[in-house]
């Protein structure tokens, strides 16, 4: 269930394979582009930084190879300052986020409680966890989809290495169909309710014993109970439609999905970067305390503050967030600490910048991609932690999540299969899909890896 | 001389890391209320009683009204003399329940162990040397299911199809059975099965992709060129280098997904086990309990990281220790 993804014997940056073969600027790859023109008519001078998460690294690497770039154009005066720091995109970002915080401020402070921030004909009153989840929409919007758009030829050659996978092509269409329907389906659909003349209704195509649901709602063929159109995956022993329950799971999933690897890339890369770059007694306690949170299995640890606080998927959130980043700022730290060493840092620093702008554009954009695929590949256990605690009843009783439906069907198993079956279908093939997409894409963004190589899977 | 060194400084960290994470829990107790208190106050108080002197004498009977300071102290000697407290739910001290369930955690998770490396090493193994084969993808297909499977899903699954559907094995675990009887190996199968299946996976692709570097390395074409048999081949040239990045694997990662999945097939399976014990002190709010089965984990995972650390410094003469 550990999620650590780490290719080498473990991420310690002495010993693993991978800091051996790291002296060049990872796009030197024999896949990476290397012909792509000179980011013209950008609004900055300067070595590309607005490609950001993924694509600003292919072009960071690029300016590795000194003279290619119009490096002396660099106008230090300018970008020395505070606001180069900060590039357009970092800016659009901060705005959006300060609409986000000033409509969470209204909502708090002016709305009488209960009353729905979003009126009109489907009124969406929105919970602690729904602002985190509009948080991480809008910045994995400005950091995740700005820069492939912006960037597509990069974009497109990604792609080209990423479809040679067409398993991960299938799970990325399937987890955005998750996406998807579990983001609007809950605003759509009304919450499953507790109806005890429908129990146990049997799936569609699938005929039970009469005496297992009270009533039948479907027809009775041949001395079986049908399962209809009404309840496709059929209902739970109180009656509530399992299809309905799925979709619900669906949004726990991605919220937990979507905001835990916020919280865990945030805090991940500032604790990595700050870390390496910093060095000394910084270095020294930042790491020690992450070997302490490593020695410490995340399962237990979740389990004992999960008893201690009570488990709410809110609380699960912060849980999984601020005590799963250990592995993450490990990888970036060093990654960072070789990247520290390339001669464009030098450079870099040579001519001026300062310690804020070597870490944001060149440090953070270069080990992006670490990140990312490290993060894709510790999203499934986050869920499947999320999921096995709720199986054991200490999640949140009130958001239906699969884990806990799984547990509601545990005891009618042997009449009615499909309450535990169908939820158990989607977790597995979640799980499966992320770890797909993760492998996928470190085989994509890291052409020095050699595609099954390491010990992918997260596990 | 070097190396000596790397292991005492390894033994104190651990030391360090087993007290900051006892500080930690404590810390954490002392400053969440106690549920047991809200409790007590409100059977006082229905019975007619004052609610606060009831909490007054609780807490002096718990010795929770002495200084912060003594308190912790209390606690830490408490923790490292063995003495953990007394069970509410169970009637027990903490630490002979914990010691009543340890066998039968015992008696499923030795024969995972043993099976998951064996089987994940061999199956590993074959994948590197048969690469791109037919098998080779039933297998990395085999340790994606694994990994991907929900262990307690799959636990229900199966318990459903065998035991109820075929009736193979029992659906209730029988904690009377001998632990070393044919009774009892009948219905541990598929705790151990699931079990294995859940982690083989790591074991299976990490061997794979350890060996595969050294598939076509120059030393193990030599070796073939001079004559070698295959299995020699594999066992002196492959396995011996992959083997040191394996360990550490094989302990530190094996065991923490193995730590989480046991609890979670104990509870499946109704195995009056640790993973179960736990549970069951969560269900009840006997802290005592929760904290003394949650630390005996961690110190499993504590020492297994220790004992992964050791075996690499023993095993890869190369590394150097003199930054570590």
């Amino acid at each position: 269930m550990s999620g650590d993804d780490t290719p080498g014997p473990r991420s310690d940056d002495t010993s693993g394979p991978r800091s051996d073969d790291t002296s060049g600027p990872r796009s030197d790859g024999p896949a990476g582009p290397t012909e792509e023109p000179v980011p013209g008519g950008s609004d900055r001078p300067g070595p590309a930084t607005d490609g950001g998460t993924v694509a600003g690294r292919g072009r960071d690497g690029r300016d590795g190879r000194a003279g290619r770039e119009t490096f002396e154009d660099v106008d230090w005066s300018t970008v020395g300052g505070g606001r180069a720091v900060l590039s357009r995109r970092d800016r659009g970002a901060l705005a959006s986020v300060a609409v986000v915080a000033a409509a969470f401020a209204y909502d708090l402070l002016v709305l009488p409680s209960g009353t729905p921030l979003v009126p009109g004909p489907l009124p969406w009153d929105l919970s602690q966890l729904d602002w985190l989840f509009v948080l991480s929409l809008v910045l994995s919007a400005w950091y995740v989809v700005v820069p492939l758009a912006r960037n597509r030829r990069l974009t497109r050659h990604y792609w080209r290495q990423f479809r040679k996978n067409r398993l991960a092509v299938a799970s990325l269409a399937y987890l955005g169909v998750v996406f998807a329907v579990g983001t609007a389906g809950p605003i759509l659909l009304a919450k499953p309710e507790l109806a005890l003349t429908k129990q146990y209704q049997p799936p569609l195509f699938v005929g039970v014993d009469p005496s297992v649901p009270i009533r039948c709602v479907g027809p009775v063929v041949e001395g079986a109970c049908r399962g209809t159109l009404a309840h496709p995956l059929g209902t739970t022993s109180d009656g509530k439609d399992i299809l309905v329950l799925v979709v619900y799971g669906m949004n726990v999933s991605i919220r937990i999905g979507l905001i835990v690897p916020l919280i865990v890339i945030t805090v991940g890369t500032t604790v990595g970067t700050v870390a390496a770059y910093a060095g000394g007694m910084v270095d020294e306690v930042l790491m020690r305390y992450v070997d302490v949170q490593q020695t410490f299995p995340a399962f237990f640890l979740f389990l004992l503050l999960t008893y201690i606080f009570g488990g709410s998927l809110f609380l699960f959130v912060l849980i999984f967030g601020f005590f799963g980043w250990e592995s993450i700022a490990r990888l970036v730290r060093s990654e960072a600490l070789q990247r520290r060493e390339e001669q464009y840092v030098r450079a870099a620093v040579g001519a001026g910048a300062g310690t804020a702008y070597v870490i944001r554009r060149h440090l953070v954009p270069n080990v992006s991609s670490t990140v990312i695929t490290a993060t894709t590949l510790l999203i499934p256990s986050f869920i499947l932690f999320e999921a096995a605690l709720s199986f054991l009843g200490l999640g949140d009783p009130t958001v239906p999540s699969w884990g806990q439906v799984i547990a509601a069907g545990r005891s009618d198993l042997d009449t009615a299969w499909w309450i535990s079956t169908f939820p158990g279908f989607f977790l597995f093939f979640t799980i499966l899909a992320f770890n797909f997409v993760g492998d996928a894409l470190r085989d994509a963004l890291d052409p020095r890896s050699e595609g099954g190589g390491g010990g992918g899977g997260g596990a | 001389m070097g190396m000596r060194w790397y292991v005492i400084r390894r033994l104190l960290w651990t030391a360090f890391a087993t007290f900051v994470i006892l500080s930690a829990t404590w810390g954490l107790l002392a400053v969440t209320p106690n549920q047991s208190v809200d409790q007590l106050q409100f059977q006082v108080a229905s019975a007619g009683g004052s609610a606060e002197e009831a909490a007054e004498a609780f807490r002096a009977a718990r010795g929770l009204d002495r200084p912060l300071h003594e308190r912790y102290l209390d606690y830490m000697t408490n923790m490292l003399s063995l003495n953990w407290g007394w069970s509410e739910s169970r009637s027990q001290r903490v630490t002979t329940a914990i010691a009543e369930a340890i066998p039968y955690t015992a008696i499923y998770s030795v024969p995972t162990t043993i099976l998951s490396i064996l089987l994940g090493l061999s199956i590993g193994l074959y994948s590197a040397t048969h690469q791109y084969t037919k098998t080779d993808y039933a297998a990395t297909f085999v340790g994606f299911f694994g990994y991907a499977i929900p262990n307690f899903w799959f636990a229900i699954v199966l318990l459903l199809v065998f035991g109820v559907n075929l009736g193979w094995v029992p659906v209730v675990f029988d904690a009377d059975a001998p632990l070393l009887s044919g009774r009892m190996a009948r219905q541990l199968i598929l705790p151990v099965f699931v079990l294995v299946t859940g982690t083989i996976a790591g074991t299976m692709r990490y061997s794979r992709a350890e060996a595969l570097e050294y598939v076509q390395a120059e030393f193990v074409k030599t070796a073939r060129a001079k004559g070698a048999s295959e299995l020699r081949v594999l066992a002196r040239h492959v396995l011996r280098p992959a083997a040191v990045p394996l360990v550490t694997i094989l302990v530190g990662d094996i065991l923490t997904i193995f730590l989480a999945a046991s609890y979670l097939v104990e509870v499946v399976f109704g195995i009056p086990g640790l993973g179960q014990l736990s549970f069951e002190a969560i269900v009840a709010q006997d802290t005592a309990l929760v904290l003394g089965t949650t630390l005996i984990f961690t110190f499993v995972a504590i020492l297994g990281n220790l004992l992964q650390d050791i075996a690499y410094t023993v095993l890869d003469p190369r590394i150097d220790y003199g930054d570590r």
